[in-house]
């Protein structure tokens, strides 16, 4: 008997040895070690055998099991990990292919650069309202303090829906609606398209975007509107930026000011701002000597050029994709 | 303006460069646009606000340049006394002075009209201006020069020798020193002789009576206009002239006899034997400054910096006001000059001391006071979430043109048409009128687009519409807002894995509608219907009447298209590809969208059961039946079903498609603990009532 256990032995190191993947190895283990195994089939003759003889069969069969175990688990390990670093060298990719594309969606950059001023002014306490931009002749002029025929209105060549409903010209138009309806504090934005008649060229378009602020509070200064635009424009344009005013003239604000901003080395004309004029505020019954007010607009056009280097007003309702997908 | 620097040192002592000069004025509210090279040196091109008329000068921008470096101010005396004989003057007589508060007149005689001296064509070179002949260009020298426009009539020329200010009879006309006939009627103010108009007042002399080199007596003209006067005439007969401008902008009605000497001055500088009439001089009413008081410690608190009562006088003093004694010791009583009707209250006051103080020294701060609450507004939001919704379907946002030409979905129908919102005074058909919906201009787009080789184009716009609505009676335009989408090509462009020819992801009607699905889907819109535009083709002339339905959000009136353009237009449109359009307004979506979020559904754990089923039904029975036949049904173990395949074609016989439905079917457990799953038993039920729903509600059988 002990002569079978050697042949079994002899049987499984030399299939052991002649396989050649771990598919083979577990072939290999339940032909030796199975239940059905050859090698547990000799249990199966012990009873055949004298009594005496049989602990000493049963030791040397069990040694041979543990032996060929060991084999087969270190012949798998090793089988496993060529077979591993095979399929790793054949599924070797070109990894710098193109990636599959799928159905990309965008912002347009005019909407980017709102939603960006939308969130630094909300941060500010800025409220933002909606107004109509077929809007009545009196809340664009009249309510905003241009003197009837006077030559400001040239600049403010408007498309006329009726004698008395415009398209309008700027977003401070808000202003008026606004200041029928609510008692001070208050501090508001308005963002949306203007319309103004004039040729088209690279700098102008009867078609522009604009956002309008204004807040009115006790004791609004000159110096905390510049304080405002400066955090406003540091929030755009990055912490280095400066703020300046010069003089201009605007019916609605006295002083009026246009503001400009350093960047980059230059002085860069942003836009109108100054103190809410007297005449508005006492018009809505809002107290001078207690109550002032500021206000500035800004370009969303003139912003995004300024941020992106964009030369061309046209370009934006143009609607060029290969324009769009750059932002 | 143009304003040459020589020039300007005659009135002010300054002692900068033209570039130094230019950014003080800049800085101080006269912007210069450009510094300009001359043969008389530099000369800045100044933008004059509209608000600032005694800036139309070169003595007007002399004081700016005083008040803002401090430099003396030298300006002309005005005064010019040599008359002979003293009897001879100018016969005037003002019948509107609301309209002309004043009128200065000189006659000089022995006038010989030739070229002007070297030094005088020189500087009106430099100013901008030609040259005419020596009385011509003294006249427009001093307009530069003081900002009292001038004019001189040849005096033999004028019936009666005499002028009178009044409006014009109906009727009446002029041939203007341009050339032009020009008609006039009674809202006009003429100059006229004892029989008729010999120039429009304040804005150009009349041709008749115009200098000339026969001239050698001339009636010279000085006077002040009502701004709003000259306006009215100018833009009524559209013509602007240097005068109209600067009456427009109102002229210091005190400059009107300096101007008148001053010229004198220059034509007897001209070594002529000139004899010149005494003055006339016609101001019932003086026009007077008014006195505004000012507060030097609520300019402090407007500017936001310190700023001593003395810094305020001396820049009141610099400008050339005047301040006379107040009682108050904590108010200024400032006389305005009357060249200065742009300043009428206590603010404008503070904006004259902050700009020659300097506002590069206002500091900044932050307001302070209660905390308001920022924030987008409602609308501003739900429009950020649809934006993303789109984006996340993949389309690329476009923002196109309000005003436009008519489209051929306006001129598709009768009813459309009036509809549109025109622009009144249009004067180019493509700003003619307002958008009534957005796709046209987004198939301009498209069109553009394919045009530079862009063809696979899935674009979206939110913006605002216009059309005509029955109010009262009446048309009125009424503004609504829009979203829509454009589809054409294919959404993904043909790559390496994707070739051309083998295209995937095509832009068709399944791809649009699934836009709409995902839209209403996040915004928990539900109960919808689509109505097939074979329904109500005069509904929706602009698409395909065999692909495309109306959208109804809560059922009666549509809120909303969708489908393909209709070929008709596409052709001439030149537009070689099917395109696929949505358009749904904005509003309706407000309105039918829930404000609040959606509740939670519970998901249960367990494994849940498959079926599918193929109900054969009649062409003719839409699939929005054979689901709602299903939904009808309120099966509560159907958690969700599918469209997985609808075939048409042999062997089904004619008429009839299948659709192939998976319908997946689990428990809806109200908590974690009552979770379980469905059983084989609730599966068969609630099959067999499916079936039974589509057979009776869908005309539908089911084969084996």
């Amino acid at each position: 008997m002990q002569n079978s256990v050697n042949i079994r032995k002899q049987e499984a190191l030399e299939a052991i040895s002649a396989a050649a993947s771990t598919a083979e190895i577990a072939d290999i283990e339940v032909r030796f070690l199975g239940k059905k195994g050859s090698i547990n089939e000799l249990k199966r003759s012990i009873a055949s055998i004298p009594v005496e003889e049989r602990p000493a069969l049963g030791a040397r069969i069990n040694e041979v099991a543990a032996e060929v175990r060991e084999l087969l688990d270190t012949r798998r390990a090793e089988l496993a990990s060529s077979e591993m670093s095979a399929r790793i060298a054949s599924e070797s990719l070109d990894v710098t292919l193109p990636g599959l594309p799928f159905p990309q969606g965008g912002i347009h950059p005019l909407t980017q650069t709102s939603d960006r001023i939308k969130q630094v002014l909300s941060g500010m306490g800025f409220e933002f309202v909606d107004g109509p931009e077929l809007e009545d002749y009196a809340y664009n002029f009249d309510a905003l303090n241009y003197p009837e025929e006077h030559p400001a209105m040239d600049e403010q060549m408007s498309f006329f829906i009726t004698n008395d409903r415009l398209m309008r010209t700027q977003t401070t138009a808000l202003q008026g609606r606004i200041m029928s309806e609510r008692k001070p504090p208050f501090r508001i934005a308005t963002i949306g398209r203007c319309f103004r008649y004039e040729a088209v060229d690279a700098t102008h378009h009867h078609t522009f975007h604009q956002v309008d602020v204004f807040m009115v509070d006790e004791n609004i200064s000159m110096a905390d509107l510049k304080g405002t635009l400066g955090a406003f424009a540091r929030s755009m344009f990055g912490e280095e930026t400066l703020v300046r005013f010069r003089p201009d003239f605007f019916p609605f604000v006295e002083p009026g000011v246009d503001y400009s901003i350093l960047w980059q080395g230059r002085w860069l004309e942003l836009g109108g701002a100054g103190l809410i004029h007297p005449n508005i505020l006492q018009a809505h019954g809002i107290d001078t000597n207690r109550y002032s007010g500021f206000a500035f607009g800004l370009g969303i056009e003139r912003t995004h050029m300024i941020q992106t280097g964009v030369n061309d007003l046209r370009l934006y309702l143009e609607n060029d994709v290969r324009f769009l997908r750059q932002f | 303006m143009k304003v040459p620097v020589s020039w300007l040192k005659e009135y002010v002592d300054f002692d900068l460069t033209a570039q130094d000069l230019a950014a003080t004025l800049t800085m101080g509210g006269l912007e210069v646009e450009e510094i300009e090279e001359s043969a008389t040196g530099a000369v800045l091109d100044v933008y004059i606000t509209p608000n600032r008329g005694d800036c139309l000068s070169i003595l007007g921008v002399a004081r700016e340049v005083a008040a803002l470096t401090g430099g003396a101010l030298k300006a002309p005396d005005g005064t010019f006394s040599q008359s002979d004989p003293p009897s001879d003057r100018a016969t005037v007589r003002i019948d509107n002075t609301e309209q002309c508060p004043r009128y200065g007149a000189r006659i000089v005689r022995n006038v010989t009209i030739g070229p002007s001296p070297a030094w005088l064509q020189e500087r009106l070179e430099a100013a901008g201006q030609r040259s005419v002949n020596n009385v011509v260009d003294i006249t427009n020298y001093v307009m530069l020069e003081l900002g009292q426009p001038l004019h001189a009539f040849d005096f033999d020329l004028l019936h009666g020798g005499q002028i009178i200010v009044r409006n014009a009879s109906e009727g009446e006309s002029i041939k203007t020193l341009d050339g032009e006939d020009r008609k006039l009627d009674s809202s006009m103010l003429v100059i006229a002789d004892a029989e008729t108009p010999v120039a429009i007042a304040g804005i150009m002399g009349g041709a008749d009576s115009e200098v000339s080199e026969s001239t050698t007596s001339i009636l010279l003209e000085s006077a002040h206009f009502h701004p709003l006067a000259v306006r009215r005439t100018s833009q009524k007969l559209a013509l602007r002239t240097e005068a109209s401008y600067r009456f427009e902008r109102i002229v210091d009605p005190a400059g009107v006899v300096i101007a008148l000497n001053r010229v004198c001055e220059l034509l007897a500088a001209l070594g002529q034997p000139l004899s010149f009439s005494a003055p006339t001089d016609v101001y019932p009413a003086s026009i007077e400054g008014k006195t505004i008081d000012l507060r030097p410690t609520r300019t402090a608190q407007l500017l936001g910096m310190p700023i001593s009562p003395d810094t305020c006088v001396d820049a009141l003093t610099r400008l050339g006001f005047v301040l006379e004694a107040s009682a108050d010791a904590d108010t200024l009583h400032v006389v305005i000059p009357t060249r200065r009707p742009d300043l009428t209250i206590e603010e404008d006051l503070i904006e004259e001391i902050g700009r020659v103080h300097g506002y590069e020294n206002i500091p900044e701060s932050l307001p302070r006071g209660i905390t308001t609450h920022g924030g987008d507004s409602k609308l501003g939001t739900f429009i950020t979430r649809l934006k993303s919704i789109f984006v996340a379907s993949g389309l690329q946002e476009v923002v196109t043109h309000s005003l436009t030409a008519p489209s051929p979905f306006d001129t598709q129908s009768e009813q459309f048409a009036a509809r549109r919102v025109p622009v009144r005074n249009a004067l180019s058909t493509n700003v003619s009128g307002l958008r009534r919906s957005l796709l046209p201009t987004m198939l301009d787009v498209a069109q553009a687009n394919a045009a530079r080789g862009q063809s696979n184009l899935a674009l979206f716009e939110i913006g605002r519409v216009w059309q005509n609505e029955l109010v009262n009676g009446e048309l009125a335009a009424e503004e609504y807002l829009s979203v829509a989408c454009l589809f054409v090509g294919s959404r993904i462009p043909p790559d390496w894995q994707r070739p051309a020819g083998k295209k995937s992801d095509p832009a068709d009607y399944t791809a649009i509608k699934g836009v709409l699905d995902h839209l209403l889907a996040k915004l928990n819109i539900s109960g919808h219907t689509l109505r097939p535009a074979s329904d109500r083709p005069e509904w929706l002339p602009q698409l395909h009447p065999g692909r495309a339905a109306t959208i109804s959000l809560r059922g009666g009136r549509p809120d909303g298209i969708i489908g393909e353009l209709h070929p008709e237009i596409a052709a001439r449109l030149d537009l070689r590809n099917r395109i696929y359009l949505l358009e749904i307004s904005l509003d309706s979506l407000q309105r039918a969208a829930p404000e609040s979020l959606r509740r939670y559904s519970p998901i249960s754990r367990q494994q849940s059961v498959s079926r599918d089923i193929a109900p054969r039904v009649p062409n003719e029975v839409p699939y929005a039946a054979v689901a709602a036949a299903i939904e009808s049904v309120g099966c509560p173990v159907l958690t969700e079903f599918r469209l997985l395949d609808v075939f048409v074609g042999a062997p089904l016989p004619q008429g009839v498609r299948s659709i192939t439905i998976s319908l997946t079917f689990g428990t809806k457990p109200t908590s974690l603990t009552d979770d379980r799953a469905v059983t084989e038993q609730e599966v068969i039920a609630a099959l067999t009532e499916i079936r039974g729903a589509l057979e009776t509600r869908c005309d539908a059988t089911f084969v084996g």
